[in-house]
């Protein structure tokens, strides 16, 4: 009985020893509120140029844009405040909060029709083929630390999202790598889109944000005027 | 929509390891407590956990479906505007239960806390209640996509999920969020909002939250009775129940549209399952006046802001 006691007191000892050990080197901090300092209603992609659509893309993308403009189809994120999907939601210009809680999730809250994302840690990725009848607007996703870059996969998308304001479309096959990294004051999240029903490669997008511990996230209803957002670049009044 | 309450997942065995385990952690917890600064006074954050404000009787219960999406009564005072019993209100539980039609909700505006209202509110939910017995505009602003207010947003019975950190905690339900700001005063005049400014401090194993500063386009139950700009809630959770329960104790005052302050309590139940995450809503997704029966359109955006 008393070994048994032993045992369990020196286990406790090397478990609270491994967390503080932890601590020293504990994850990386991504927590915080961030807010981008620029908007752009275009993917712009790392190294420039178009979006590399193939033949269905270019076909869906035209017949989005011309629907988008005659009204025959809505953007419904903007419209009644669905949520954006990725890209389309890191690109946001309002704020947005990471968390990293509960254990073993990082948490981000986005401003914009308080979208949430949840990114499960340490866990495989889903196979698509389990998440047919579960696809969503963001996606499932999980993520590990590499570093001090936090590394976030998604997939099982609906295809009722655009990847931008301008409607460029994705298939529900997607999916999406992301690191995400903090240097200093700022958080910048690279995003590779693999999409080869409508793209013939893998391309890159690449968000920055500053750290904003002056700004508290706001009440977000579909049909408000909301907090300025003259600060952030490229945002154009439609 | 029905939650069940899943099975405790541990064997009866592994209890007492489970003790060890969890007193390791404590220890564990306090080595690196200086990570998290402040001391949480009520932890309801943990992997899996969520609250759910209703969960499904395993035996036939009226008395349990009743609080499908209800506040319940205080102990002594005046309480929530409940339903007149000429039309007594049937939720879908209810209607489940007793095998019966569901129906929309039609105000008492005769009892006590009726007649707490004052007179342009008894005039609104009385035009409102003529609606309803017409057949029209019976579904709950909840329902039709909007804000919900405090303390409305309580009402949903789906699960609660809430995010705990030194400053702040959010409140995660049906696809909406409230923050609580800890240990800081209000803000001189906020900005008014649909869930106001939030602020909080435990007490002991209570956390106490305040808030003011409400825009006035909600309603403070699903019966759509109105409030001002002047509404102010006072929220009070803790866990009963050796932890099961989440208690949220309610009081509300609004010197703009009740005589005397009213209380309440909604009442959110412990789910624990390992996949039960927080997840996404798109409440506005195909929810349309499908059978024209003079539904609140859900909130539209005629020009985005960018």
């Amino acid at each position: 009985m008393q070994r048994g006691v032993f045992l369990v007191g020196a286990g406790c000892a090397l478990i609270v020893a491994a967390t503080m050990a932890h601590s020293a080197g504990a994850p990386p901090d991504v927590s915080g509120t961030y807010w981008a300092t620029s908007y752009s209603a275009k993917l712009n992609l790392v190294g420039g140029g178009d979006p590399p659509l193939n033949a269905a893309g270019k076909a869906a993308y035209d017949k989005i844009k011309a629907r988008l403009k005659d009204g025959s189809l809505l953007d419904k994120a903007r419209r009644v405040c669905v949520p954006d999907g990725v890209p389309r939601v890191m690109a946001s210009p309002y704020p947005f909060e990471i968390f990293q809680t509960p254990e073993g999730q990082v948490t981000m809250l986005f401003e914009m029709n308080h979208q949430v994302r949840v990114i499960v840690m340490d866990r495989p990725l889903p196979k698509l083929e389990g998440l047919i009848t579960d696809l969503r607007y963001n996606g499932h996703s999980v993520g590990h630390f590499e570093g001090d870059t936090l590394v976030v996969e998604s997939i099982g998308f609906n295809d009722r999202t655009f990847l931008d304001a301008t409607g460029l479309p994705h298939g529900e096959s997607m999916s999406t790598i992301e690191r995400i990294k903090r240097t200093g004051n700022q958080l910048e999240d690279v995003i590779t889109i693999h999409d080869p029903e409508f793209y013939t490669r893998d391309f890159q997008v690449r968000f920055v944000y500053q750290l904003r511990i002056d700004v508290r996230l706001e009440d977000y209803a579909c049909n408000d005027t909301h907090r300025d957002l003259s600060s952030v670049r490229g945002v154009q009044r439609r | 929509m029905i939650w069940k309450n899943e099975a405790d997942p541990l064997p009866k065995g592994s209890r007492g390891a489970f003790a060890l385990v969890a007193l390791c952690a404590l220890l564990a917890t306090d080595a690196r407590g200086a990570d998290t600064g402040a001391p949480v006074g009520l932890n309801l954050s943990a992997p899996g956990v969520a609250w759910a404000g209703f969960v499904a009787p395993r035996e036939s219960n009226y008395q349990v479906a009743r609080t499908f999406n209800d506040y319940s009564n205080p102990s002594t005072g005046i309480g929530p505007v409940t339903d007149d019993p000429a039309h007594p209100f049937v939720n879908n539980e209810v209607a489940r239960e007793m095998n019966i039609q569901p129906t929309y909700r039609v105000a008492d505006l005769t009892n006590e806390a009726g007649k707490n209202l004052m007179p342009w509110v008894q005039e609104a939910l009385k035009k409102q209640n003529e609606l309803v017995l017409r057949g029209r505009n019976g579904e709950s602003r909840e329902a039709r996509c909007w804000e919900t207010g405090v303390p409305a947003f309580h009402l949903n019975p789906g699960p609660m999920h809430i995010i705990q950190t030194p400053k702040e905690v959010v409140l995660f339900l049906a696809g909406r969020s409230r923050h609580i700001w800890l240990n800081v005063p209000h803000s001189r005049n906020p900005k008014p909002s649909w869930y106001g400014e939030s602020v909080g401090h435990y007490e002991g194993d209570t956390l106490v939250v305040d808030t003011i500063g409400f825009n006035d386009k909600t309603f403070v139950d699903s019966y759509r009775t109105p409030h001002t700009d002047k509404l102010h809630v006072v929220e009070r959770f803790r866990l009963i129940d050796n932890g099961n329960t989440l208690e949220v104790a309610f009081t509300v005052d609004d010197p703009g549209a009740f005589y005397k302050p009213w209380s309440g309590t909604r009442n959110r139940h412990r789910v624990v399952n390992p996949n039960n995450r927080l997840a996404e809503s798109a409440c506005a997704e195909a929810n349309d006046d499908y059978f024209n029966i003079g539904l609140e359109p859900v909130p539209t955006t005629e020009k985005p802001a960018f």
